[in-house]
C-alpha cells in the first residue's frame, strides 16, 4: 500500500463529494505566519542553551486554506445535526445550541482554576447548583463533578466503595460482581481499582439472575456493578431484592448510569437501593460527543459514601463558594482540575431548560420512541427478550443470518440508506446484537423512516437480494475499511 | 418543550400502535413505589432560552476573566491566544455532534483530523507515536506510570518532586490500590535535582517520571537521566504542562524520553476553569501496543482507497474487559480537533513565535525585578517562582495587583501544599504585553 493516495487528481467538490489531502500533502512553503501579540524580546541566554535543533515540521496553512481543509473534513462526518444516530447505550440526542453560547461567555471560558476564589464565585455557584440537581435527580445527594468520563466515574465510585469497606476493616472485600451484559469498562475499572471481577451469567430474560447473584455473594464481595435499565434495554424489576441481597452480604451496589436517560425525572436509582452512581452527562444531559469526547462522569453517592468523595470539593459556607482541597477521609484527587467544567455547564443548561416541570418528559419520550421502534420491527427481526423495553431496544440477526446476512451487513446497509448504524455486537449476551436507542429528540417521521429502512433490509434478505448487503456501504466515498491491515502494521503518524 | 419534536397527537398515535393506553404504562416494569411524582424534584423552574442566557450571563459576570484582567497564572493552565478559526471549526455540528468514529465510512473527517493531530503531536514532542488523546495531564501521567509497569514488568515508580503536585497526587492515588512502590523524590529547590532523582532508581524501578520544563518552570539537561534509565533498564517518562515550549527548546523525544505525557491546552483551548483540556500521550514506536486510549491508524478501503480507522482495539476494554490496558474508552476528540486546527494555523513559525514571546515576557520581567523579590535561578521557559520576604509582603502585592486588574501569580502553597506561603508561581504567554510587565514591576514597587 502506498501512503499517498493518487485517486484524486483535482481538489474540487464534485456532486457534493470531495477528496481532501492529508494536511502534510498540502506541499507548499508555509505562508506568512499568523500575526501574534506579545513581547518580541530576547530570551535568556540560559534558555537559549536548550534551543531545539531541528524544527518540528508542523506545516502552516494560510487562514483560508486551513478553514477549507477542516470544513471539508467536517463534511465527511455523520453528526447528530446531520442525521439520526440510533446508537444503543450512547444516547445520541440533539445538543442544544444555546448551551454552546453559554460555555463561550468570557466569564466562563476565560477563567483560570487557580485565580482568587472571590473572582470565580459565579462558576462555583453554577457547579454547586449542578451538584445539587444531580443529587436530586439520582436520589443520591452527595456529588462529585470531577470524573472526566463515565469510565473515570466508575473508577472513582469504586475507589469510594473500597475506602468505605476499608474503613469498616474489611480489606478482604475485593471481589466485584459484574453481569455479563455489562459495559466493558466496568471490569476494566475494577482492575484499575485493585479489585478483581467475577462475571454473573444473565438469566434467560437477559436480567440479573437472583440465584446466580446469591451463589457469588460472599464475605469477599465488595460490590455489584449493575446497569439499570440493563444493556438489553430491560429494567431490572428485581432491583429492590438485588440491592437487599447485596447489602445483606455486606457489599455495596454500584450503578452504571449510562442508561439514566430511561429514568430521568421518572424514578431515582438512589430510592431503589443503589449506593453509588455515575452519570454520563454527555448522554443523559446532552453535552456533545465531539467525535469521542470530552465527556463528563459525575458520581452521586448516599450519605454512607459521602465522606470518601474526592477532592477538591465544591462547598458553600454562608454566601461563599469554595473549592475544598483537603479532607482526611477523601479518596483523594482523581483529576488535575475541578472537572470538565465546560461540559458540566452545558449539562446544567440542559437541566435548566427542562426544569422540574418537564424533566420527566425526557425519559417518557425516550422510552416511547424505543418501544415504538421495537413494536414496528419485532415482526421482522428477532427480539431475544420479550416485553417492554426502556430507552433502547435489542434485536439480533438470527432471522437474517439464515439468508447469510449478519449484523455488520445490516449496519453497513443502513449507511447506504442514510442512517448511522445502531450499536452492533453489544451486549455480548446475545449473538449478533443490534442495540437501538432513538432518544427523545427524534421525531416520529425520523423513526418511521428508520424503521422503513430496517424493514427494507429485512425484505431484501428474504428476497435473497443479499449481495448489496455484503458490499455495503456503496454510497460513501469510502467503502468498508480494512481494520486488520491497520492493526497488523500500524501507521499512526504521517512520515516526515 | 422545544427539544421534543412530538405533538400530543403523535404520542397518542404511537401509544396506540404499541398497544398501551398511556406513557406511564411503558414504565409498568418499574415497581410503583419507585415512581416519583411529576414536578416533585427540587430543581429550578424550566427556563426559556432567553432566561438561560440571562442566568448564565449573570453568573459569568461574577467571574473576573481574561477579557478584563491580565493573567500571569500558569501551573498547568495557560492563557494563550486562540484564533477565531479554531472555535469556528469545533463549533461545526459535524465535528461537535459526532460520536466516536466506530463507523469509519461516515467518520473520515474525525479520523483524518485525529491522524493529523497524532502526527503533529508526535512531531512537536519529538516522539515516534501519539495516541488520540487522554482526559488531561494528571491522569495521563498516571496512565504513563501504569504503562511503564506493563512494559517493564516491574512495579516501582519514581517521581521527581518537581513534577506538578497535581500530576503527582493523581498518579500516587492511581497507584495506591495496586501492588508496587511509589517514591517521590524531594528536590529541595525550585528546580529539578537529577542527582537526587537518579539516586532513587533501583533494579525494581519501572520508570522515572520528571517534568520538563518542570513545575517551577526550570529547563534542565535530561541526558544524565537517560543514561541512568538505560543502566537500570527502566523507562524515562517526561511530563510537560505547556507544550508550546517545544517549539523553542529541545523536545522530550530528542532528549530520549520513552513516554512523554502532558497537556495540550496551550494549543487553542481556553482555560475554562480547568477543563475540558487536552491530555497528550506519546511514546516510542516499540511500546505502541501498550499505549492506553484510542489510536487512529491508516488503512485502505475495499476499493483500495486510503482511509483511516480506530485501531489496536484489542488493547481496549470492550474486547479485553478486565485485562484491558486501561479503562479509558473516550478521548478528548473535540479538543484534538481544536489543537490540530490551531497547529495548522500556526505552523512551525507561529508556534515558535508563541514560545519566544512567552519566554521573552518572563525574561523581561525577571531581569528587572526589584531587590526585595527574588526569582528562582537557572534556565526557565515561561514560568518561575518569585520569593518575597514573607506572606504579608506577597499578599499585599497580590491584592494591589488584583485592584489593577492583574492576576500576578498563584500562591505556591495553593498547588504545592508543602511550600512556604511566601512564594508566587508566575507564568507568561504571548498574551502578556510590554505594558503589562511595566505595570507588574510598578506594582511590586508600590506594594513593597
Amino acid at each position: 500500500m502506498s501512503i499517498s493516495d493518487t485517486t484524486f487528481k483535482y481538489s474540487g467538490t464534485v456532486g457534493m463529494q470531495h477528496e481532501e489531502p492529508v494536511l502534510f500533502e498540502h506541499a507548499h512553503e508555509a505562508p506568512e505566519s499568523i500575526n501574534l501579540p506579545g513581547v518580541d524580546g530576547d530570551i535568556s541566554p540560559e534558555l537559549s542553551a536548550f534551543a531545539r535543533k531541528t524544527p518540528a515540521s508542523i506545516p502552516g496553512l494560510s487562514e483560508p486554506e486551513a478553514v477549507r481543509h477542516f470544513v471539508r473534513l467536517s463534511q465527511w462526518n455523520h453528526g447528530i445535526e446531520t442525521g439520526f444516530y440510533p446508537l444503543g447505550s450512547c444516547t445520541m440526542k440533539y445538543n442544544p445550541r444555546v448551551n454552546e453560547q453559554v460555555v463561550r461567555l468570557p466569564g466562563l471560558a476565560h477563567i483560570h482554576p487557580d485565580q482568587p476564589e472571590e473572582t470565580t464565585q459565579g462558576v462555583l455557584e453554577l457547579m454547586y447548583e449542578l451538584q445539587g440537581w444531580l443529587g436530586e435527580i439520582s436520589g443520591l445527594p452527595y456529588v462529585t463533578l470531577q470524573p472526566a468520563a463515565g469510565a473515570h466515574g466508575e473508577l472513582v465510585g469504586l475507589m469510594m466503595i473500597r475506602a468505605a469497606l476499608d474503613a469498616r476493616g474489611q480489606q478482604h472485600r475485593r471481589k466485584v460482581l459484574v453481569p455479563d451484559s455489562a459495559h466493558g469498562t466496568n471490569p476494566a475499572s475494577a482492575t484499575l481499582c485493585g479489585m478483581h471481577t467475577v462475571e454473573l451469567k444473565s438469566g434467560a430474560d437477559g436480567r440479573i439472575d437472583l440465584e446466580e447473584l446469591k451463589r457469588h455473594l460472599d464475605d469477599e464481595t465488595a460490590a455489584l456493578m449493575m446497569t439499570n435499565p440493563n444493556t438489553a434495554g430491560a429494567f431490572e424489576s428485581d432491583i429492590k431484592e438485588i440491592c437487599r441481597l447485596v447489602h445483606e452480604a455486606g457489599a455495596l451496589v454500584y450503578g452504571d448510569g449510562a442508561n439514566l436517560n430511561a429514568l430521568v425525572g421518572v424514578a431515582r436509582p438512589g430510592d431503589m437501593g443503589i449506593d453509588c452512581l455515575h452519570i454520563n452527562v454527555h448522554k443523559t444531559f446532552s453535552t456533545p460527543h465531539g467525535g469521542g469526547g470530552p465527556g463528563g462522569g459525575p458520581v452521586a453517592v448516599n450519605e454512607a459514601l459521602a465522606p470518601y468523595l474526592p477532592v477538591p470539593r465544591i462547598e458553600k459556607h454562608g454566601d461563599t463558594y469554595s473549592l475544598v482541597h483537603s479532607c482526611e477521609t477523601s479518596v483523594g484527587p482523581v483529576l488535575g482540575a475541578p472537572g470538565q467544567i465546560g461540559v458540566l455547564l452545558r449539562a446544567s443548561a440542559y437541566i435548566a431548560a427542562f426544569g422540574r416541570q418537564h424533566l420527566h418528559r425526557i425519559a417518557e419520550d425516550a422510552v416511547l420512541n424505543a418501544n415504538y421502534v421495537l413494536n414496528r420491527l419485532k415482526g421482522r427481526y428477532h427480539v431475544p427478550f420479550d416485553g417492554l423495553c426502556k430507552h433502547e431496544c435489542l434485536l439480533t440477526d438470527e432471522w437474517q443470518e439464515k439468508h447469510g446476512v449478519k449484523t455488520i451487513d445490516i449496519a453497513k446497509r443502513l449507511i447506504d440508506l442514510g442512517f448511522h448504524p445502531m450499536t452492533v455486537y453489544f451486549p455480548l449476551i446475545v449473538h449478533g446484537a443490534m442495540l437501538i436507542e432513538p432518544t427523545e429528540t427524534e421525531s416520529r417521521e425520523t423513526l418511521d423512516a428508520f424503521c422503513d429502512a430496517m424493514i427494507d433490509i429485512a425484505d431484501a434478505c428474504e428476497a435473497g437480494d443479499t449481495a448489496m448487503l455484503h458490499d455495503a456501504p456503496l454510497k460513501p466515498f469510502r467503502r468498508r475499511l480494512d481494520e486488520t491491515q491497520a492493526a497488523r502494521k500500524p501507521v499512526l503518524v504521517w512520515p516526515k | 418543550m422545544r427539544f421534543l419534536p412530538h405533538t400530543d397527537s403523535d404520542r397518542q398515535a404511537m401509544l396506540e400502535s404499541i398497544g398501551v393506553a398511556a406513557i406511564r404504562d411503558l414504565f409498568a416494569d418499574i415497581p410503583a413505589e419507585f415512581h416519583i411524582e411529576q414536578g416533585s424534584l427540587a430543581l429550578g423552574d424550566a427556563l426559556s432560552e432567553a432566561a438561560i442566557m440571562r442566568k448564565f450571563t449573570r453568573a459569568a459576570d461574577k467571574n473576573r476573566n481574561a477579557t478584563n484582567t491580565r493573567y500571569f497564572l500558569g501551573g498547568g493552565t495557560y492563557h494563550h491566544f486562540v484564533p477565531a478559526v479554531v472555535d469556528y471549526i469545533i463549533s461545526r455540528g459535524e465535528f461537535l455532534t459526532a460520536y466516536t468514529p466506530y463507523q469509519p465510512e461516515i467518520s473520515q473527517g474525525t479520523l483524518q483530523a485525529l491522524f493529523e493531530f497524532q502526527t503533529m503531536i508526535a512531531r512537536l514532542t519529538g516522539m515516534d507515536v501519539s495516541n488520540a488523546s487522554m482526559y488531561e495531564a494528571a491522569t495521563a501521567t498516571a496512565e504513563a506510570a501504569l504503562m511503564a509497569r506493563r512494559v517493564t514488568r516491574k512495579s516501582r515508580v519514581v517521581m521527581a518532586g518537581s513534577v506538578n503536585p497535581r500530576y503527582r497526587a493523581v498518579t500516587a492515588n492511581y497507584l495506591s490500590r495496586l501492588d508496587g512502590d511509589y517514591v517521590e523524590v524531594d528536590m529541595g529547590c525550585f528546580g529539578t535535582d537529577l542527582d537526587r532523582v537518579i539516586g532513587a532508581i533501583d533494579a525494581s524501578t519501572a520508570c522515572v517520571i520528571v517534568q520538563y520544563p518542570d513545575f517551577y518552570g526550570s529547563v534542565y539537561d535530561l541526558a544524565p537521566l537517560r543514561a541512568a534509565c538505560d543502566a537500570a533498564k527502566c523507562l524515562m517518562v517526561v511530563a510537560f504542562s505547556d507544550i508550546s515550549a517545544f517549539a523553542l527548546i529541545e523536545s522530550p523525544g530528542a532528549l530520549g524520553a520513552d513516554i512523554a505525557v502532558g497537556s495540550g491546552q496551550s494549543l487553542g483551548i481556553p482555560m475554562g476553569f480547568g477543563g475540558p483540556h487536552l491530555g497528550l500521550f506519546t511514546c516510542k514506536q516499540q511500546y505502541m501496543r501498550q499505549m492506553p486510549g484510542r489510536v487512529c491508524g491508516l488503512t485502505t478501503d475495499a476499493g483500495g482507497k486510503r482511509g483511516f480507522v480506530l485501531t489496536l482495539s484489542t488493547r481496549e476494554q470492550h474486547i479485553r474487559r478486565e485485562k484491558a490496558t486501561s479503562n479509558i474508552c473516550s478521548n478528548q476528540g473535540l479538543m484534538c480537533t481544536a489543537a490540530v486546527t490551531y497547529m495548522a494555523l500556526m505552523g512551525d513559525e507561529g508556534l515558535n513565535t508563541v514560545a519566544r514571546h512567552s519566554a521573552a515576557a518572563l525574561q523581561s520581567l525577571v531581569a528587572r525585578l526589584p531587590a526585595h523579590v527574588r526569582a528562582a535561578q537557572g534556565a526557565r521557559y515561561n514560568e518561575t517562582v518569585l520569593s518575597f520576604a514573607d506572606s504579608a509582603a506577597r499578599d499585599r502585592f497580590l491584592a494591589a495587583a488584583k485592584e489593577r486588574a492583574l492576576f500576578a501569580g498563584i500562591p505556591l502553597e495553593q498547588i504545592d501544599a508543602a511550600a512556604e506561603p511566601r512564594h508566587l508561581l508566575i507564568a507568561t504567554t504571548e498574551m502578556v504585553e510590554a505594558d503589562d510587565i511595566n505595570d507588574y514591576l510598578d506594582l511590586l514597587e508600590v506594594a513593597k
